[in-house]
């Protein structure tokens, strides 16, 4: 392969090189390791994180975010040290389902989990994950739903290519055997043992801020002060970003933020037009991304946005985070008795995929997503307009 | 309820609506406007309530307590414990009457009873607390409040019902928008001529939320009297849905094939399907291609070898 490359060269002294490479299998150039990206590069040794994957563009370590779909629209996965953003739904059916397999996936191979709310109580939050799918009742699941999906016509053989008959049907998601991504069960419980064999983290507002303290204008609410102090509390005293070297096995961080910007966590951003703390939200997420991106940790906050009106407070707030992706769904609007829409239960709008060390992004080509909240699975497809319509 | 000679359907219909509003605790939002008022809804739930043997807590900060009184009979008014905000919200008189810490300080309070048992409290109005607090500290104390008593072993069974008033034309969309997102039930008043209706939006955990529209109104005595809405002919009711079937008549392709058309493509030899007829005229010359003739003429330039390479091949 090298020698082909180098022959358009054409210079005497490569085209010697290039015979001797293309004569010996063996290369002289020896890569040191594979290049682990994120904050932490672990020297010559490769030390693979449980749950982890390198991305195969920029060799970025990547975590699944649970859903085996919305990682192939990610580009792979989720890079470690960024935030994935979701934008929640208007009655807030669809967002907290996401947020609950990020949290699942996370339990499934072992990593750290925190979760953050001022709403509900993380233990409570944490009896309600889903229960992943094992093998084979996961291959069952899915060859039952594609079946139910086969229009007529391809329920026939195929008669004009009829070579590609005996290909395999194309699962949605990575097959990889190391067991990347998940499928999860949102009909059942976690088991109770799988949560107990976890280490996880809980912070719950209400019982963290117990008076009303004063609040300095200009400077963070009480509430998004305590939760900086949490997490950073938890990221040094835990090895997360390399402050204990001792660590014998490096495990990821999975933090999880529900409702950012709610009322309930104390912050007027989206409940009054002209608030006194304006910027308390974006100066949260300045400096979470910074304890992101020295750490190996993942972030997940579910943000209500559709609250507020001003667009200049959602430009921010997308800036200031990596991955944004936007959930629309179709209740209580008029588009859920509308025919055209009628299999789907929402859209899913892939607002923003970052750019990590690297000048372009891994945007798919699919701009047009819908979502279903199947019986069990939650699956995500691009809107087929045309076939929903003739399958009536 | 009262009867008054009805048939037992029409009774279960009439206790319907106030069953379902009140089978569920949490927030409930009564949202009214300036044409349809709340309060006396909100009053038909109180009583309700207190009928069916609950503690009921009520902050009154619109109206005087008289007049939230009137109406109800002496044993529902005896059921009530009222908690005036209306005289001294700001405790200028300083006889002790007052609720000491004003709307917050009342709040808070209501928020660390310890009394067990189902309870329901009703702010009358949340406009009001709006006005006063910050929305956020509001939104805290509600969700403090109506999250009471649920531990981890029994968070289905909710205790305590707020009820709260909230006249829709003083705020904005973000209040608004904050504490719809907090309640659990919301109710939105409105109607045609004559008739009041009341728009039910139910959000359970979990669930997908459901809604419905009742038409009622409220008797004297604040019992409730479900009706059937107004003719449909008032009713305006704009069909979209013919308007998005379009787009499949105005196609240039054709997405449907009709039986004869069906036929003829299932019959139909592909150029490329290697079928047995195919095989057969290919292997035989055929009668018909005897009119077919190829003729050479070699120039200069080509090589005609008289060693045909493939002549040991056997075809």
């Amino acid at each position: 392969m090298a020698a082909e490359a180098t022959c358009g060269a054409g210079a005497g002294s490569t085209g010697s090189l290039a015979a001797a490479v293309g004569m010996s299998n063996v290369t002289s150039f020896q890569r040191r390791g594979p290049r682990v990206g994120g904050a932490d590069s672990g020297g010559p040794r490769l030390m693979s994180i449980a749950g982890t994957r390198p991305s195969v563009r920029n060799g970025q370590l990547l975590v699944s975010t649970g859903l085996p779909a919305l990682d192939q629209l990610l580009g792979g996965g989720l890079a470690v040290g960024t935030v994935l953003l979701i934008e929640e739904d208007k009655y807030n059916t669809y967002s907290p389902l996401l947020f609950k397999y990020f949290l699942a996936e996370g339990i499934i191979n072992g990593h750290t989990v925190l979760v953050a709310s001022a709403k509900e109580d993380p233990a409570v939050i944490l009896q309600e994950l889903p229960a992943p799918l094992l093998d084979d009742s996961r291959k069952q699941e899915l060859d039952e739903d594609i079946y139910n999906h086969k229009t007529p016509e391809s329920n026939s053989k195929m008669k004009i290519a009829w070579r590609y008959q005996l290909l395999p049907k194309m699962e949605a998601g990575p097959v990889s055997s190391s067991r990347f991504g998940h499928y999860y069960d949102a009909s059942k419980r976690i088991p109770q043992e799988l949560i107990e064999a976890s280490k996880w983290h809980g912070f719950f507002l209400p019982e963290k801020i117990s008076s009303t303290l004063k609040e300095e204008p200009g400077s963070l609410t009480p509430g998004y002060i305590k939760l900086l102090q949490f997490i950073q509390n938890i990221i040094y005293e835990e090895g997360f970003d390399g402050s204990n070297p001792q660590k014998k096995q490096k495990n990821i961080l999975r933090i999880g933020i529900q409702s950012l910007g709610s009322p309930l966590w104390g912050d007027d951003i989206f409940c009054t037009e002209n608030c006194d703390n304006s910027h308390s939200l974006t100066k949260f997420l300045y400096i979470l991304r910074g304890l992101l991106r020295t750490s190996l940790s993942v972030c997940i906050i579910t943000m209500p946005t559709h609250l507020t009106q001003n667009k200049a407070v959602i430009a921010r707030v997308t800036n200031l985070s990596d991955t944004v992706v936007g959930l629309e769904s179709f209740i209580g609007s008029e588009r859920e008795t509308n025919p055209l829409y009628k299999d789907y239960h929402g859209l899913i709008h892939i607002r923003q995929i970052p750019r990590l060390n690297n000048l372009i992004c891994d945007e798919s080509d699919v701009k047009d997503l819908a979502f279903k909240l199947k019986r069990k699975l939650f699956t995500i497809e691009v809107r087929d307009f045309y076939v929903s319509y003739i399958k009536g | 309820m009262t009867p008054s000679g009805s048939a037992p359907g029409e009774t279960r219909r009439k206790s319907e609506m106030l069953d379902s509003l009140l089978a569920f605790g949490g927030l409930m939002l009564l949202r009214d406007s300036v044409e349809w008022e709340g309060r006396s809804l909100l009053k038909a739930l109180i009583k309700k309530s207190a009928l069916c043997g609950e503690q009921v807590h009520i902050l009154g900060c619109e109206v005087s307590e008289e007049e939230f009184r009137e109406g109800f009979t002496s044993d529902i008014n005896n059921c009530l414990v009222y908690h005036d905000l209306f005289r001294d919200p700001l405790n200028w008189s300083k006889t002790g009457e007052a609720l000491p810490g004003g709307p917050l300080g009342a709040l808070t309070a209501m928020c660390r009873r310890t009394d067990p048992g189902p309870v329901t409290i009703a702010l009358d109005s949340l406009s009001w607390l709006l006005l006063h607090l910050p929305c956020t500290t509001l939104c805290q104390n509600l969700h403090a409040l109506s999250h009471q008593n649920s531990s981890l072993g029994d968070s289905s069974v909710q205790q305590v019902r707020v009820l709260g008033l909230l006249h829709e034309e003083l705020h904005g969309p973000g209040p608004l928008g904050a504490l719809s997102s907090l309640a659990q039930t919301e109710v939105i008043l409105g109607g045609t001529v004559g008739q009041a209706s009341a728009y039910i939006l139910c959000r359970r955990p979990q669930q997908r939320p459901t809604h419905q529209t009742n038409w009622f109104s409220i008797l004297p005595d604040f019992s409730l009297d479900v009706q059937e809405g107004p003719p449909v002919e008032s009713q305006p009711h704009p069909d979209p849905h013919t308007s998005l079937v379009d787009p499949m008549t105005h196609l240039t392709f054709n997405l449907r094939l009709s039986k004869k058309e069906r036929e003829a493509k299932d019959s139909l030899t592909l150029p490329f399907q290697f079928s047995s007829e195919k095989q057969q005229a290919l292997l035989r010359p055929g009668q018909g291609q005897a009119t077919s003739h190829v003729f050479y003429e070699p120039d200069a330039y080509d090589d005609l070898d008289q060693e045909d390479p493939d002549d040991d091949l056997d075809i």
